[in-house]
């Protein structure tokens, strides 16, 4: 415990001598909700469109068939890499997303949440 | 980096640095990669020489900054194209109409002004969305509705000044219908404020709409005349229930019956946006159906195989969802007074009861709404008709141009759009969406539409294909007589020029307006088919 709280302690001053915060899961899933949630949440809307999930959902849904979780939520194997690839450049319906909607400080959140559990 | 025309680099250079003195280093984006983020994703020449993109983007965040970029825009001959929330996904999203323009991206300007419950209206800046609206209003629980297109995370200045549309009561699903007083600035960087906001101190700007003489809002909408920093709308009082009963006709002849009916009740204000099916055929429009096909193998079927197709079916030809808003006494009354109108006027018209909700919603009861629209709640659900699906899993749709066809609210003329639109699928191979069940739209209250979803790709292949029908569609309406209410800027000259009515004697007298008013034509060139002098000699 005392290791986890020293490292972390340093992780803060470092990053406050850099001028920087550092990418937050728990602020990365106030954005995902705003921006995410309402195609990639888990809560669908009874009878609706998506064949009883939301959009993303529904569509990962059919693309990887009980392989891998549909809701990104609890996917445990995305790369940060791959996340900022898809906000940024869009895929399949899913359009680009611009910095003046989701800065790069609040991409580095979102995959620091969606990151959070990965194994 | 691609350059405004006739820009040297050394000239483009200096204008950037003059856009960071007014806005921050922080809001000019020029790299490469930032640009790429103005990229249409839904564009219909996606990769092409002729994709519209962007040389910089710059983001205001007041009308100060906005003021200061007009002028610099000026001083270097610039053209500018300013974007809201650059949503606007099928008619060309962030993407300017002229390559090489810089987009003004206003998504920082994000401040709900007022919203007021008692008089019913808001006060946005362009980088609002529907949902900043709407949860602004959650948070202090103020009792009024808002109309919502589809998708809730555009603006509602940049989708009223598009003409989108809603789906609530007539006056507030045409969205800039409902618009109340309009702050812009010009080419030339002066603010200007429409309606009585053009009176100092006024209380009166959301109230009433028209101030004194020329009433100047609509020169703002699908154009190029400034750049609108404020914007006004009417919004309604939450209504106390929501309730919907379908109406079910038998016969492919009574559609037109249920059009007249539909009309009269819409117009005396009774129901809310109807919408319009067909149970024996299975839906609404969409991709035809393998039944539909086989009903269409020989050529347009007669009426009396429609009949016959109906019959064989056993379910009705139509049916029309209408949607009430109102105390519960109001609701339940209009919609027996529905009821006693069809059952009069149509032999076999047939009822069911729907959905009943008092007003508002808790946020747990919307979650699983599916019909967060209809309550004027933004949802992005629509998506799910584009999604990956299993009949789609090996090549999903990756964008769509969309072409919605004004048309007026006679059954004839939804058939004969349903016949040309099929036509002119057919006639390049590319298998009818529309066939004899086909049914209209009622975004506006007074006009059907009929629509067409054309298909976007990231392949050139593909998209050529696309295009040609997309065209081939502007032309087959045109004949008929129906304009297009919106497009894509690869469209927009060629459906522009089917307003042909005395040589063209709108586009010439915007043309006159534009040389006037933005002598350099900065902003935005070309959209709406509204070119500067400069470049007016090389339109098609």
């Amino acid at each position: 415990m005392k290791v986890t709280i020293v490292v972390a302690g340093l992780a803060i001053l470092t990053t406050a001598a850099l001028g920087q915060n550092a990418p937050s899961a728990d602020t990365g899933k106030v954005v995902f909700d705003k921006w995410c949630t309402p195609c990639h949440g888990a809560v669908a809307p009874a009878g609706g469109l998506g064949d009883g999930a939301l959009p993303g959902t529904s569509a990962l849904r059919v693309k990887y068939n009980g392989e891998l979780p549909a809701v990104l939520e609890e996917r445990t194997d995305l790369a940060p890499e791959f996340i900022e690839t898809v906000v940024r450049g869009g895929l399949f319906g899913m359009p680009i997303t611009r910095k003046t909607e989701v800065s790069d400080s609040e991409l580095e959140d979102i995959i620091a949440y969606l990151t959070r559990s990965n194994n | 980096m691609a350059l405004p025309p006739n820009v040297s680099e050394e000239e483009f250079a200096s204008a950037l640095s003059e856009f960071a003195q007014a806005v921050g280093d922080e809001w000019v984006f020029s790299s490469d990669e930032d640009v790429a983020l103005y990229r249409d994703s839904y564009s219909i020449y996606w990769g092409e020489p002729e994709e519209r993109v962007a040389s910089a983007a710059v983001a205001p965040a007041n009308v100060e900054e906005v003021q200061q970029i007009v002028r610099v825009a000026n001083r270097y001959n610039i053209p500018i194209y300013p974007i809201s929330t650059g949503r606007n996904l099928t008619y060309g999203g962030a993407a300017p109409t002229l390559s090489g323009s810089v987009v003004v991206d206003l998504k920082r300007m994000n401040r709900v002004l007022e919203v007021d419950e008692d008089r019913h209206f808001a006060l946005v800046e362009p980088g609002v969305s529907y949902y900043d609206l709407y949860n602004y209003i959650q948070e202090r629980g103020l009792q009024v509705m808002l109309d919502v297109p589809d998708p809730g995370w555009g603006s509602p200045i940049g989708n009223s000044l598009d003409h989108g549309a809603g789906y609530t009561m007539a006056p507030f699903r045409d969205h800039f219908g409902s618009r109340c007083g309009i702050e812009f600035v010009t080419a030339e960087g002066e603010i200007v404020r429409t309606g009585t906001g053009a009176m100092p101190g006024t209380d009166t700007w959301q109230d009433y709409r028209y101030g004194v003489g020329p009433m100047i809002d609509g020169l703002l909408a699908q154009s190029n005349f400034g750049i609108v920093t404020k914007m006004g709308f009417w919004l309604a009082p939450m209504p106390e229930t929501f309730l919907t009963g379908t109406v079910t006709v038998p016969r492919y002849r009574d559609f037109d019956a249920l059009v007249k009916e539909v009309s009269y009740l819409e117009d005396s204000f009774l129901t809310g946006m109807p919408s319009f099916g067909s149970p024996a055929a299975g839906g609404g429009f969409g991709q035809a159906s393998p039944q539909m096909a086989e009903l269409m193998q020989d050529g347009w079927p007669s009426v009396e195989r429609l009949e016959e197709f109906v019959s064989a079916q056993g379910r009705p030809a139509w049916s029309v969802e209408l949607r009430f808003y109102g105390p519960e006494e109001v609701v339940r009354a209009s919609w027996d007074a529905a009821k006693r109108r069809f059952r009069d006027r149509v032999a076999g018209a047939a009822f069911e009861d729907g959905d009943f909700w008092r007003l508002p919603l808790s946020a747990e009861e919307l979650a699983t709404n599916p019909r967060k629209p209809l309550l004027g709640v933004p949802a992005l659900e629509i998506f799910a008709t584009m999604a990956r699906n299993p009949r789609t899993n090996d090549a999903p749709l990756e964008g769509h141009a969309d072409l919605f066809a004004i048309l007026p609210r006679k059954a004839e003329a939804v058939h004969e759009a349903a016949r040309a639109m099929s036509d002119a699928y057919g006639e390049l191979g590319v298998p009818p969406a529309h066939h004899p069940f086909s049914t209209p739209l009622n975004f506006y209250s007074r006009a059907f539409i009929v629509p067409a979803i054309v298909p976007t790709w990231r392949d050139p292949a593909r998209n050529a294909q696309s295009r040609a029908l997309y065209s081939r569609l502007v032309d087959r309406c045109a004949e008929h007589d129906w304009i297009v209410y919106r497009t894509n800027p690869a469209f927009q000259d060629q459906v522009v020029s089917k307003l042909s009515y005395n040589d063209n004697a709108l586009l010439r007298f915007e043309e006159k307006l534009k040389d006037g008013i933005d002598p350099n034509g900065i902003i935005s060139p070309g959209r709406y088919g509204i070119w500067p002098a400069s470049m007016r000699s090389g339109r098609a």
